[in-house]
């Protein structure tokens, strides 16, 4: 809990990840529209991809960030001589970086549905059931990755490298449950994409939890 | 003991390469192109025992911490990429005859260029970090969570190919070939699975040689 | 159906080039580290003891 409220408190790091996320988030919109605007039902189509592909690259800078003030300001001995079990350190940056991905969520969605005419006050709850399970997976194994990158030289290139391959089949289930979504279909028929993602979730928290301790280790 | 492991197979290649071409029949809807599923199947078969030793390495290695198992995960995930890039290769040979295009996103091919791209990250962690404990440590984490991510991999895939389309062109299950077919098949199944075996412990060997030579 | 015997030997050959080189890095680098291994060992060897300190017979 500490680890939270702490990465709150230090509100550099997340003021400064917002804004750039915010700027990025609105970049990608301009760039989705450029390409494929003119073609209304081409731009329906790929929507749901678009609108995760926004998400992951976000996610990819703000999880990339996740240590960067321990990084940068030499608190790295800190965190790896903290006594008691390190998973703490990893639960607490997990839901930093979970509140932090909503939030950048939350604002592209609101662009996505405003940029493109997209109704989605009818479907909100069930896209809310699969932002959550898929940003869940998302953040689990980042939060991982971005303490085991964060020592290693080249860590830009290799976070996203190692994080994105193993995301694939949460972006997949993701992507084709978003879609069903806002085709105004019920969250019955995505049951099998839904239960995809929650137990993508619980192994992914329960590996980081279990290993966590060994990534820190002094 | 390595040249009895070494000629034994040999020997079952051969004798793999022999099954697959001169005893095995020609097939009877796709023509000698099948043949090429002599090399992509066991290949495939090897990858995936591959990753499951690295798994069983790793988890090894973060309990005992003894050198021997990060060397076997090491070794195992290098000799599994190439058999993976192998399976990607010879299935996108077999599928340019049989679909008319190199590559196909169908489940297989998919889910196995995913695996792919996984433990290439694998091998490009090891090499990056120079501390060689740490390095070991980090990448017994991350051959834990590729390897649970394999499941993940395969239900996702295949859910995405054959839920809202028919199947594609799968091949047919054991029970529908012809039981020459499948001899030869389990033939180049036991010889691959020697080659890994051979292959793996040679590299481990390797690995122990340079962390002898730098130490 | 043609029998596409090119795509054939195009997936065998390919299959034996990469395993054949597989099995050359590995057997050359063994070579490299067991050459290494034994000089390092040799040098490390006390010196052959000169004629004059043989035990006499």
């Amino acid at each position: 809990m500490i680890v939270v409220w702490k990465d709150l408190l230090v509100e550099r790091r997340s003021k400064e990840t917002l804004n750039a996320l915010f700027f990025f988030g609105l970049l990608l919109l301009f760039i989705f529209q450029f390409a494929l605007g003119p073609d209304r039902e081409r731009l329906a189509g790929t929507l749901p991809g678009l609108l995760w592909l926004g998400f992951i690259l976000s996610g990819l800078l703000g999880l990339g960030r996740t240590f960067v003030v321990e990084r940068e300001n030499d608190c790295w001995e800190g965190l790896l001589l903290a006594p008691g079990d390190k998973s703490a350190i990893y639960v607490g940056k997990l839901a930093g970086n979970l509140l932090l991905m909503l939030v950048i969520e939350t604002i592209l969605l609101v662009l996505f549905a405003f940029f493109f005419n997209l109704d989605i006050a009818g479907v909100l709850p069930g896209l809310a059931v699969v932002i959550a399970l898929g940003t869940v997976a998302l953040a689990a194994v980042g939060t991982l990755f971005a303490a085991m990158t964060a020592q290693v030289r080249a860590r830009e290139l290799l976070f996203p490298v190692l994080l994105l391959p193993v995301e694939a089949p949460v972006l997949l289930a993701t992507v084709k449950a978003t879609e069903a979504v806002l085709l105004g279909e019920p969250l019955g028929s995505v049951a099998h994409w839904l239960k995809l993602l929650a137990a993508a979730d619980v192994v992914y928290i329960a590996v980081g939890v279990l290993t966590f301790d060994f990534v820190l280790e002094a | 003991m390595r040249r009895l492991l070494g000629g034994v197979t040999l020997v079952g290649l051969l004798t793999g390469l022999v099954m697959g071409f001169g005893i095995a029949p020609r097939e009877t809807t796709q023509g000698n192109v099948q043949r090429i599923m002599y090399l992509h199947v066991p290949s495939v078969w090897v990858a995936y025992l591959a990753f499951g030793v690295v798994l069983v390495a790793s988890i090894a290695y973060l309990v005992r911490r003894a050198e021997s198992a990060d060397r076997l995960a090491h070794a195992s995930a290098e000799v599994g990429v190439l058999f993976t890039g192998l399976t990607i290769a010879t299935g996108s040979i077999w599928g340019k005859p049989t679909w008319g295009t190199w590559w196909t996103w169908d489940a297989r091919l998919t889910s196995v260029s995913i695996l792919f791209v996984m433990y290439l990250g694998y091998l490009l962690l090891r090499g990056m970090i120079d501390d060689r404990e740490r390095g070991a440590r980090f990448a017994a984490v991350l051959g834990i969570v590729a390897a649970f991510n394999i499941p993940l991999v395969h239900f996702s895939v295949y859910w995405w190919r054959t839920l809202h389309q028919p199947p594609s062109l799968m091949k047919p299950g054991p029970g529908t070939m012809p039981g020459i077919i499948v001899a030869a098949l389990l033939v180049n199944f036991a010889a691959f699975t020697l080659l890994y075996v051979y292959f793996v412990t040679r590299r481990a060997r390797l690995l122990r040689l340079e962390a002898e030579a730098e130490g | 159906m043609p029998d596409n015997w090119g795509f054939v030997l195009a997936a065998y050959g390919l299959a034996a080039v990469v395993l054949v080189a597989y099995w050359r890095f590995l057997s050359r680098r063994e070579k490299e580290l067991e050459d290494a291994t034994a000089i390092r060992h040799d040098l490390r060897q006390p010196s052959p003891k000169p004629a004059s300190e043989r035990p006499s017979p």
